[in-house]
């Protein structure tokens, strides 16, 4: 197995999947935290539609998916600050909206292309040393981000509105947070494509949320799920001819049961609640 | 700017305040001196809640106005905000969230921190300060959920004390609490009060509770009912005006006062 290593496009797709997997844990533990699950989602599908659009016009495909995804999170936000709509709802329009747009954009094409379904699928292994140094900058942006804002965010996730009364920019911070979740999504398109994109936020972090006992311990765990199951997956996937963002993602929810079965928290609640006065 | 604002640490001057659509503040004129300890009473949906928020910034009145500060609210400063400890009404929080009681604390330092940097060492004694005078630190490192909900209402009076604030506002933070735990919480404020010289504003239903620590009570019912001493305030006159003639006051020594209003 060591000789594939000296392959250009296993090393471009291991480089891929670690990025992919340091950047979604980390945006993955404040989504997970602070409940953004379905944002994510939508904006995957924003961003799909994005690529569509790219493709039909002859346009930067993971530029389109950055317009479209920050497009996308930008209007949910306003429709949510002005109060037209809830959060979920205003989600809710744009998953289906957007789509229905990469429909609409796929029918358009005519031909059969098979690099757009690459970006809905994922295609690892053709990660090319252009889309590298896309997904290079933008990881190296939101994590840049991520330690400037790293103690607020962490306060936004646990009480946004107390941050606020104690005089931290909550809510613009709350928008900078949403914009960044946009941007990881479209640093993993390619790798894992839009439909299981939303898989490799969550399920990680989730899988941390199980064992860790402070907000360090969650971040340091969640990257340690995350880049074993993106780098992991794409070794096993090669090895076994196995689609490489399916492997990924079911190696990433394998280690999220066991995490689940082995959670200490999980003991210590159904202890509580056996404890006449105890709290969980 | 007028003398009157800066002999006071806050001052409401016939401020109307809104909150989602309707006058949940009527005409309120008060001023508060630094070092004052302040209850604040009234029946539910009667504004006590609303007259914090206001002092914090987050909402502006419509007419008259509030200064905090000397400074109007509505253009309270991130630093200025930072000198307010606020202790919200206690949510239900996720008991799994992971994060730590010393966490939880040194997220009252983070406004003072400032953005783009990170907490030093500064900023941990601090933390390990505002947990002693709790009586926690033997609990810096234990999960939050892992705590009773009286020693979690503690963990975030240190929160508010991490951050050297000169005003703490307390909204029910003996609501939900057993009676014993209650009169823990009750002596460690009326400590900090007499120690650190900080300026209380206990937001409460339990009148019983405050009357023999504050130096006075705010009768709220939209409007301003009443301000001054718990011996004053304390009258079936005035009290029935706000909860009704079925208010009992009993007198041996302290008021002791007996409402129809049950808190939800």
């Amino acid at each position: 197995m060591g000789d594939v290593l000296t392959f250009g496009f296993m090393q471009r797709a291991l480089t891929a999947s670690f990025i992919m997997g340091t950047l979604c844990s980390v945006i993955g533990v404040f989504v997970v935290l602070r409940g953004l699950s379905f944002i994510g989602a939508g904006t995957s599908h924003a961003a799909f539609a994005g690529v569509t659009f790219g493709y039909l016009t002859g346009l930067s495909p993971l530029g389109m998916a950055v317009a479209f995804g920050l497009g996308t999170v930008w209007v949910i936000h306003g429709l949510y600050q002005r109060g037209i709509m809830q959060l979920d709802v205003s989600i809710g329009i744009f998953y289906t909206f957007t789509i229905a747009l990469a429909i609409l954009f796929l029918g358009l094409m005519g031909a059969y292309n098979a690099e757009v379904y690459g970006f809905l699928f994922g295609s690892v292994l053709s990660v090319t040393a252009g889309d590298l140094t896309i997904m290079a900058w933008l990881a190296g942006i939101v994590l840049a981000a991520v330690l400037l804002f790293y103690k607020e965010f962490h306060f936004i996730t646990f009480d946004q509105g107390m941050a606020e009364a104690t005089g931290i920019p909550a809510r613009r911070l709350f928008f900078l947070l949403l914009n960044l979740i946009a941007l990881t999504i479209v640093v993993s398109l390619k790798t894992v494509g839009a439909l299981l994109v939303f898989a490799m936020i969550v399920i990680p972090a989730a899988s941390a949320y199980q064992l860790s006992r402070s907000m360090l311990g969650m971040m340091g765990y969640a990257i340690a799920f995350g880049v074993s199951s993106s780098v992991g997956g794409v070794l096993i996937s090669y090895r076994f001819d196995l689609p490489s963002s399916a492997t990924i993602v079911l190696l990433a929810t394998a280690l999220f049961f066991l995490a689940a079965v082995f959670s200490p928290k999980r003991r210590r609640v159904a202890r509580f609640a056996t404890t006449p006065g105890g709290r969980p | 700017m007028t003398s009157r604002h800066e002999e006071h640490l806050i001052c409401f001057d016939h401020a109307t305040i809104y909150y989602r659509d309707r006058i949940a503040l009527d005409d309120i004129s008060l001023e508060i001196k630094s070092g004052e300890f302040l209850g604040i009473i009234g029946p539910n949906g009667s504004g006590k809640t609303t007259f914090l928020k206001t002092i914090l910034g987050l909402i502006a009145p419509v007419r008259g106005s509030v200064h905090v500060f000397h400074c109007a609210c509505d253009r309270l400063r991130c630093e200025h905000r930072a000198r307010i400890g606020y202790l919200p009404q206690q949510d239900l929080f996720d008991p799994k969230f992971p994060i730590t009681v010393a966490e939880t604390v040194m997220m009252g330092r983070y406004s003072t921190i400032g953005l783009f940097r990170y907490p030093g060492r500064s900023d941990r004694v601090i933390v390990e300060e505002a947990l002693s005078a709790v009586g926690l630190l033997d609990h810096a490192t234990t999960p939050l959920g892992e705590l009773s909900g009286g020693q979690q209402q503690r963990v975030m009076i240190a929160r508010a004390l991490a951050q050297r604030p000169e005003v703490l506002l307390l909204d029910e933070p003996t609501t939900g609490i057993d009676a014993a735990t209650q009169h823990t919480i009750m002596e460690l404020i009326s400590r900090l009060h007499r120690d650190l010289r900080l300026t209380i504003l206990f937001v409460t239903h339990d009148i019983n509770l405050i009357s023999p620590v504050v130096d006075r009570l705010i009768l709220l019912n939209t409007k301003l009912f009443a301000a001054g001493p718990p011996s004053d305030v304390l009258t079936q006159a005035t009290l029935a005006q706000v909860y009704g003639k079925e208010t009992v006051v009993t007198n041996h020594g302290t008021p002791y006062v007996i409402v129809s209003d049950h808190h939800a």
